[in-house]
This record gives C-alpha cells, sequence and structure tokens, in this order.
C-alpha cells in the first residue's frame, strides 16, 4: 500500500492476546495520526498495557494487524518496532539499575567509537555522556545531576523521565508512553506534558496510557476507551467531563450512548 | 474530580543537591576498571593481595618474594585466571556457569590426547597447536551447549551447569578411562608450562594478555554494556532492545572458551592432564570473582578485580607451604576472605546508597 495522506500513521485492527484463560485483549482496535495525541483510558485490568504491548513488539499478539504508514509491521519483534520508528515507554520503564543513565539512554543503541576501533564494537563512552547531557538540557530536565548516576539510585520521578527522555531519542514515528505521569511530581509531570506537546508539533503520533483523567482531556486529540480487553468507545475530549469517561470506562452507560460516541 | 489536584509533588526539593558521583578519570587505566565502586573494590583487593605478600615475606625472611617463588605463583595463577575473567562476565550477566572447572579437565584431556596422537608422526610444535587449538574448541563447545540449553531450554543456569558439570568431567573420564593421559611432548613443559618471558611465566603472560582484552571487552564494548545490562534487568533490556538471550550464549561462549584455554594451560604445566586434581578449582575462581567486586545477582561485574582476586588464593597457598603450615588450611583461609569481602562489599554498598 503506498502511503498518501488520509493513510493513518499507525492503524491496528483486531488485535487479539490470551495468557492461558485470560483474554486479556479481545479486540484492539487503533488508528493514530500524524500530530495527533490518542490517549487510551480504561480501569485497571482492562487490557491498556497488553494492547501497546502489541504494538510495541513487546507482546506477540494471537491474532490481528499492525500497520504503519500502511506497511504491515512484523509482530512480537521489538526491534522490528524500533526500526520502523516506535519507541515506547513502558510502565516499568525498561532500566538497567546498574548502567548509568547515559548507558540507559543509549542501550542497545550504543554510539560507537570511530574508525578501527568502532568497528570492533568499541564505545564512545565520553559521545554518549555529551549526548545525554545534551537531551537533558533540550528536554528542560535540570533535576537530574549527573548522567554518570546510575539509574538506581535515582528516584522514581527521575528514572521515569529518563525513561521519557530515551523514547523521545529513539522514536521515529511514533511514541508510546504506558503511564508516564504516575510516578511524576507536578515539575516532572508538566515536563513530560511539555515533551508530549513538542512530539506532537514535530509531526510525531503519541499514545498515551493514563489514569490521570483531567490531564487526559487537557492534551488528547482523541480518547480511547478500553473495557475488559475491548475499544469499547472513542471520543472526542472536548465537552467532555472526568464524570462521563469515568462512566464509559466502568461501563455505566447505555448501549446506544456507547455506540454514538464511537 | 481532582485527580490532579491533589496529587501530590513527590520529588522533594533536596534531590537536586544529590552528591555527584567520583569525578570521571579518564586514561586507559581507570576506563578498564569501570565505575568508581568497583575501581575502589579492585584496589581494596589489590591492596589485600600485597599486603599478604608482605606478610609472608616477613615470616619467611624475604625468601617468598625470590623470583622462582613469585613465577611459581603466577604459574599457579594463569589458569584459575583465566576462569575467573569468564565467570566475571556470565556472574555480571546475572547467571552462573559450575562447570568450567569440568570444562577445564575435558578441555585438558582432549587436548593432551590430540596431542598424543599426532606428535608421533611429524614435529611436537605442530602436534601441540592443534592439541591447543582443539582444547579450546572443546571448552568453547561446553560454553556454547549451556549458552543454548539456558536460553532455548529456558532452564536457569545454576541447573545446566550442575549437569553440565558432571557432563563434563564424566566425558573427560570416558575418554581416559579414568587415567591420566602421558607421553606428552616435554616441550611443551620446556617451551611453555615453565618457560618465562623477561622472568614472566609464559602462562602467566597468555592469561594476563587474555584478561586484559576481556577487561576491554566488558568495559568498552556494547556487548560489555548488554552483558551487564541483562544482569541487572534482564526484561528491561530486552524491552530496551538488547539482543538478551543473544548476550546470554557470548559470556557463556566466553566462560567455557577461557575454560578451554585454562585446560590447555593445565597440561603444558605438568605435562600431563590432572583429572581429579581440579575439584574445586571452580569454587576458588567462583571466590576469586565475587572478591573482586563481582555482584553474584548480576549487574556489576569487574574483570581486573577478578584479575587480581586471583592470587589470593595462589599467594595463601604458596605462603602457607613456605611457612610451613598445611595447605589445608588455605581452604579455610580463602572461605573465611570470601566471607568478610562479600560483607565488606555490602557495608559499603549500603553506605554508598544513604549518602
Amino acid at each position: 500500500m503506498i502511503a498518501t495522506d488520509e493513510t493513518p500513521l499507525l492503524r491496528a485492527r483486531g488485535l487479539k492476546k490470551s495468557f492461558g484463560h485470560l483474554e486479556a485483549l479481545r479486540e484492539g482496535n487503533l488508528i493514530v495520526n500524524r500530530r495527533e495525541v490518542v490517549a487510551i483510558v480504561g480501569d485497571n485490568g482492562a487490557g491498556k498495557s497488553t494492547f501497546i504491548s502489541c504494538i510495541a513488539g513487546a507482546i506477540k499478539p494471537d491474532a490481528g494487524e499492525v500497520f504503519l504508514n500502511g506497511n504491515p509491521l512484523e509482530l512480537g519483534s521489538i526491534h522490528a518496532a524500533m526500526r520502523a520508528g516506535i519507541a515506547t515507554v513502558y510502565q516499568d520503564l525498561a532500566m538497567a539499575p546498574d548502567l548509568s543513565v547515559a548507558e540507559n539512554i543509549f542501550l542497545s543503541t550504543e554510539i560507537r567509537r570511530r574508525g578501527i576501533a568502532g568497528r570492533l564494537g568499541l564505545i564512545d563512552h565520553k559521545a554518549m555522556r555529551a549526548r545525554a547531557s545534551a537531551l537533558m538540557d533540550e528536554l528542560g530536565i535540570t533535576t537530574l545531576g549527573d548522567v554518570t548516576a546510575t539509574a538506581g539510585s535515582l528516584s522514581g520521578g527521575q528514572r521515569q523521565v529518563v525513561a521519557v527522555a530515551r523514547a523521545v531519542s529513539r522514536a521515529g514515528e511514533l511514541i508510546i508512553l504506558d503511564e508516564p505521569t504516575a510516578a511524576l511530581g507536578a515539575k516532572q509531570s508538566q515536563i513530560v506534558l511539555d515533551t508530549i506537546h513538542a512530539m506532537r508539533e514535530r509531526g510525531f503520533g503519541v499514545v498515551l496510557i493514563s489514569h490521570d483523567l483531567p490531564r487526559v482531556l487537557d492534551i488528547a486529540d482523541r480518547i480511547v476507551v478500553m473495557r475488559f480487553g475491548r475499544v469499547v468507545a472513542e471520543v472526542a475530549p472536548k465537552g467532555q467531563t472526568v464524570r462521563h469517561i469515568v462512566s464509559l470506562m466502568l461501563g455505566e452507560q447505555s448501549a446506544a450512548e456507547e455506540s454514538a460516541g464511537s | 474530580m481532582t485527580l490532579s489536584n491533589v496529587k501530590t509533588d513527590s520529588e522533594p526539593a533536596q534531590e537536586s543537591s544529590r552528591p555527584k558521583p567520583a569525578e570521571q578519570r579518564s586514561g586507559p587505566w581507570s576506563a578498564l576498571l569501570g565505575s568508581s565502586a568497583l575501581r575502589s573494590t579492585t584496589f581494596y583487593v589489590a591492596c589485600a593481595v600485597i599486603a599478604l605478600a608482605l606478610i609472608f615475606a616477613l615470616l619467611t625472611s624475604g625468601n617468598f618474594l625470590s623470583t622462582p617463588n613469585l613465577q611459581s605463583i603466577g604459574r599457579n595463577s594463569a589458569g584459575l585466571m583465566l576462569l575467573a575473567v569468564g565467570l566475571a562476565f556470565v556472574l555480571g550477566a546475572g547467571h552462573i556457569d559450575l562447570s568450567v572447572g569440568s570444562t577445564l579437565v575435558l578441555a585438558s584431556v582432549v587436548s593432551a590426547k590430540v596431542t598424543v596422537a599426532l606428535s608421533g608422526s611429524g614435529g611436537a610444535g605442530w602436534a601441540i597447536t592443534i592439541g591447543a587449538i582443539c582444547g579450546v574448541l572443546t571448552g568453547a563447545g561446553m560454553g556454547l551447549l549451556n549458552g543454548v540449553l539456558v536460553t532455548r531450554l529456558r532452564i536457569n543456569s545454576f541447573v545446566v551447569t550442575l549437569g553440565t558439570m558432571g557432563v563434563g568431567i564424566g566425558l573427560a573420564q570416558v575418554i581416559t578411562n579414568g587415567s591420566n593421559v602421558i607421553g606428552l611432548p616435554t616441550v611443551i613443559q620446556r617451551n611453555f608450562g615453565v618457560a618465562n618471558w623477561f622472568s614472566i611465566p609464559l602462562p602467566l603472560l597468555l592469561a594476563l594478555v587474555v584478561s586484559l582484552i576481556g577487561a576491554g571487552v566488558l568495559t568498552q564494548t556494547a556487548f560489555g554494556r548488554h552483558t551487564l545490562a541483562t544482569g541487572s534487568s534482564e526484561t528491561g533490556s530486552r524491552r530496551a532492545g538488547v539482543k538478551v538471550d543473544r548476550t546470554t550464549i557470548g559470556v557463556f561462549l566466553m566462560a567455557g572458551t577461557a575454560a578451554g584455554l585454562a585446560g590447555f594451560l593445565d597440561i603444558t604445566r605438568f605435562g600431563t592432564t590432572a583429572i581429579s586434581g581440579h575439584e574445586t578449582t571452580m569454587l576458588q575462581a567462583l571466590s576469586a570473582v565475587i572478591i573482586g567486586g563481582t555482584s553474584l545477582f548480576g549487574g556489576r561485574a569487574s574483570v581486573l578485580g577478578a584479575m587480581i582476586a586471583t592470587f589470593i588464593s595462589t599467594v595463601l597457598l604458596a605462603g602457607f607451604v613456605m611457612i610451613g603450615v598445611s595447605s589445608f588450611y588455605q581452604r579455610i583461609a580463602i572461605g573465611v576472605v570470601l566471607i568478610i569481602a562479600v560483607w565488606v562489599d555490602r557495608v559499603r554498598q549500603a553506605r554508598a546508597n544513604t549518602t
């Protein structure tokens, strides 16, 4: 398929995933356009993390397809998703606590030294530290003392910010964030939200999982509601109330209203 | 709904005043040492080795520091050092390899058998070279087997290598029918095993070169970072894009290969195999790795620390022999040193984390 302006950045269709008898994801459908922030909301156990893990390649779905720019994505491969330009911030942050901040930011994408040393696999620690520091400055992250500190020595909030910074530095097209502000204080939350705005302005697609509904209403262009492993509604945030979103999440709406919303 | 408004600021202001870690010194030497914590562990271990040597020197009115004695310690350390370096990688990746001692014996047997078989039909040098290669390949094969079993069958490395430990030593006994291989060409000892290069025993020199390359791989290459990342958080590393399985196979391959080379060094030393002489070799190497600052739980490893810590057991053994204390006490001493080293390390870590 040739990518046109109408081709969405991401199209996920009919994704399904069971863990034993548990049908974590029954029907995952999602469209994300360029310059768009799509929030996925739902109660605990609604299948949000499973859904985005299928898109990010961390979990191989039992059924379904994912297209990026109209091209089918190899499912169940983190590397294929990364190559295609998808970067993900997982809830567990995917950090190696014993490695430094700089090493974590460049984990699996290490900067090699120039010339023959690089061919031999030698990495350029200095360049990695410099680029990591520059990235922190660029994102306005000032609370982090030193990129040579180990990730394990950081506070939960600092680690989260580093995880977001890493995803930003890697994303080619689409960035997926699973609860990126859950552990953050007000100031760091704002940094992450500003970063999400900036990514959208630069033409990225953003998928955001969050329980923080007021913020979701504030930042998202579209809200996708999941319940019991299914996408049950899709609403525009404009004019929406938190109360209405919660009722969709909990299934307190009538079926007619739901379909009207989607 | 005030979900966002009631959120408290979980980041107190003092986080920006967190002390920065020790300054980054440059230069190739400090680069090989790795993080500042490991750097100081290596320093303490080096001090301990020197202190032990000085104590024995005092007790033997200087004889301990004689060149032949130091050379003997060096020859004793070579094989152990190779095992320790391989184990540092395996432990750093969060695994364990109990089979390195058995692999050493199997590789020595293969190496010796091949050398003996070939030395009748040509030059001894040729036969020894092929024997050495076969020994190293045997080790590599055992390491590869461990790595594949751990990653493909998803069996815990403790169990896998407990199994291959038995397989390795059993195969060595089957091949030799339990008796050591004799009839190796004497040049294997004269020209290599007990030979020196500027007073440095050749086997030690070889072990030092290989180990320093290992230190470079751990601290300076992507593979080294991925090894520690895997040991630090396997899921996290996988999600960050690290090829965890490939890395895991790689560390076992390295440990096996190093053990294979150590097996060859073993036959050059005495001109024969020592099938029943390595029951505690793996534990000695493991002790050295841990004393040297490598975490048993992965994520943190020091090749240089492991290299230096191998001298603790060889210095203790040589010293005890010279002052007339039974060598049995060496095992007791190493056991005590191991426990003290891990305890000191834990105290230092706890102190570092609370400041």
